[in-house]
């Protein structure tokens, strides 16, 4: 197993102030706390070369989970072993083993060349150069970087920034890679290029990734399996279509009639949309098939079209079923 | 030791290659350098039209003073100053995450990812006008006022960068930078007068609590052949006591920061 967590707690010590120039005053020689739990009791394992996909709403833990993987933060309990190392004791061979990339954070150097970093890494990460020269060839074709290399940064886009950010990262070849929200704020067609070299590189080094996202598309793209953390709690730890089929035991049937028949459409699924021409049902798995051959026949049908239903009606329902059965 | 040594110059590397985008700031920081030192030349010259010794001090003896004092403030300006921004940037966005996990002393690396060489030219003016001050008196320095001049610089080295670190480790908590390196600038100052001038409890707190007179007066005191092996001993002492404490402050921050952050 290359990460390896058990019954992990994390709470923070805040302090709680009202607003009013009054509480702030008070606030100056009497603080209160408040303890919040902000990851509770995790559990799991990630075997060597697997890409898992973190899901959660914004301040479930999830950052605070990676970071405690990272080294960043100390737990409040709980046990950690990543490659054979407790990381919060960051000794440097854990460090050289694994890297952290944030969408959000940079650590590329505004005013000089993505160039002039890859440079400062080699020389902390102690790479020798020919290491060095066929990482740098090889990172540089997968990203496609040769024209950006010796751009000063702050003349990048975002795309191409974190293009450079990720083989800053990667320049040590590590052997765990933590990934937060690695495509936020990204356009469609860059995301798409980020995904695709996380596979690639992935399936070509036996990467371990665990990867947070917001987006849909990165963990259908990149994770067959996935943990869901909300409240601090892991609510699921499993195969992403085993959560589809418990969660949505239904498809999407999107129909468009060249003649509108007069149906009760309640009585093949849910209704999702009705429009003149056009309904939308989600159908029950099992009568998918029984339903659109009912309409093929009966109706005049310009176009059927059945899916699964899109991720993000899954988690949220995921995360409503969690929230009703907690409560 | 050897990997610090090539990853520092490794900083410097790219630092160079970075202030080379901006080249016509090496002018700028020339005139901006000898008017720096032209001034503060003027400024001594005009105290000995009153009189002939200050704090005890001659016009030659303050001129050295002055030297080591213009040495120190480039050294201050090319390695230090340029990185306490980045470090309240580092917190307040959390790159600060990024040190940390790299394998590398984060407390070295934020001391001296940033450097600006231009300042460099303080350090060659400060070294001539410590030159010139003894041409003045007409005194050749032995080989051991040299060596334990060396000593004393080097303990004052250490002592400024660890009070540095002290001042910038509170950025951890403090949100306003600008005031902490004024707060170190106008108790730098003061070291570029003999101790001698100032009298009483100010006297005691520059020696003993923040030593900016021992910072400067000792490293010119042993160039003028007035040192005095105990009292250097003493500011070598002095240097490794204070860069422990800058070392566990560093620690404690760090501490709070990772147990503290979301």
């Amino acid at each position: 197993m290359m990460i390896e967590v058990q019954h992990l707690h994390k709470s923070f010590r805040v302090h709680v102030r009202q607003a009013g120039w009054l509480d702030a005053v008070r606030h100056l020689w009497k603080r209160q706390y408040q303890v919040v739990e902000a990851v509770k009791d995790i559990s799991f394992t990630i075997p060597k070369g697997e890409i898992v996909g973190f899901l959660g709403p914004n301040g479930a833990g999830k950052t605070t989970t990676m970071k405690m993987l990272a080294g960043l933060l100390h737990p409040t309990s709980g046990k950690m072993n990543v490659g054979g190392f407790v990381p919060f004791e960051q000794r440097p061979e854990f460090k050289k083993m694994m890297s952290l990339v944030m969408g959000q954070k940079s650590q590329l150097i505004w005013d000089i060349p993505p160039m002039e970093t890859f440079l400062v890494n080699k020389a902390i990460y102690e790479i020798d150069d020919r290491t060095f020269r066929r990482t740098l060839d090889e990172l540089v074709e997968l990203l496609e970087l040769q024209p950006l290399l010796t751009k000063p940064t702050r003349s990048l886009s975002l795309g191409q920034r974190m293009r450079c950010e990720l083989a800053a990262a990667l320049l040590h070849r590590p052997t765990v890679l933590f990934l937060d929200e690695p495509t936020i704020g990204l356009d469609v067609h860059t995301q798409e290029k980020v995904r695709r070299f996380i596979a690639e590189y992935n399936r070509e080094h036996q990467t371990t990734i665990l990867l947070t996202s917001h987006y849909m598309g990165d963990v259908t793209a990149l994770c067959d399996r996935i943990m869901m953390i909300n409240y601090g709690q892991l609510i699921y730890d499993g195969e992403l279509s085993v959560l589809t089929e418990k969660l949505a035991p239904y498809k999407r049937l999107e129909v468009r009639f060249s003649e509108v028949p007069n149906a009760r459409w309640e009585d093949y699924g849910e209704v999702a949309e009705v429009e003149d021409s056009q309904v939308v049902l989600r159908v029950n798995r099992e009568r998918v098939a029984e339903v659109s051959a009912h309409f093929l026949q009966h109706f005049h049908v310009y176009d059927i079209n059945i899916q699964d239903p899109p991720m993000e009606e899954v988690i949220t329902r995921a995360f409503q079923e969690e929230l009703s059965h907690g409560s | 030791m050897g990997r610090y040594w090539r990853i520092f110059r490794e900083f410097f590397r790219a630092c160079f290659v970075e202030e080379l985008e901006y080249r016509s700031e090496f002018l700028g920081n020339l005139v901006s350098s000898f008017f720096g030192i032209g001034i503060a030349i003027l400024t001594i010259h005009i105290f000995f039209y009153q009189t002939d010794r200050l704090g005890g001090w001659t016009y030659a003896d303050v001129l050295v003073l002055l030297g080591v004092f213009n040495t120190l403030k480039g050294w201050i300006d090319f390695a230090l100053r340029p990185n306490m921004p980045r470090l309240l940037e580092h917190v307040r966005r959390g790159t600060l995450d990024y040190i940390l996990t790299k394998p590398v002393d984060g407390m070295f690396y934020v001391s001296f990812r940033h450097l600006v060489f231009w300042r460099l030219i303080d350090v060659a003016l400060g070294l001539g006008l410590i030159v010139y001050g003894l041409a003045e008196k007409h005194y050749m320095p032995s080989l051991v006022d040299i060596l334990v001049f060396l000593i004393t610089m080097a303990s004052s080295l250490v002592l400024i960068y660890s009070l540095w670190m002290m001042l910038m480790t509170t950025s951890f908590w403090v949100i306003r930078i600008d005031d902490l390196s004024f707060i170190f600038d106008s108790f730098f100052e003061t070291a570029r007068f003999p101790i001698g001038m100032y009298r009483g409890w100010v006297r005691v707190i520059l020696t003993y609590v923040l030593p900016a007179a021992v910072i400067t007066n000792m490293p010119a005191l042993s160039l003028l052949g007035k040192w005095n092996m105990a009292t250097a001993l003493i500011a070598g002492l002095l240097a490794v006591v204070f860069l422990w404490l800058a070392r566990r402050f560093w620690r404690f921050a760090l501490r709070s920061y990772t147990s503290a952050s979301s």
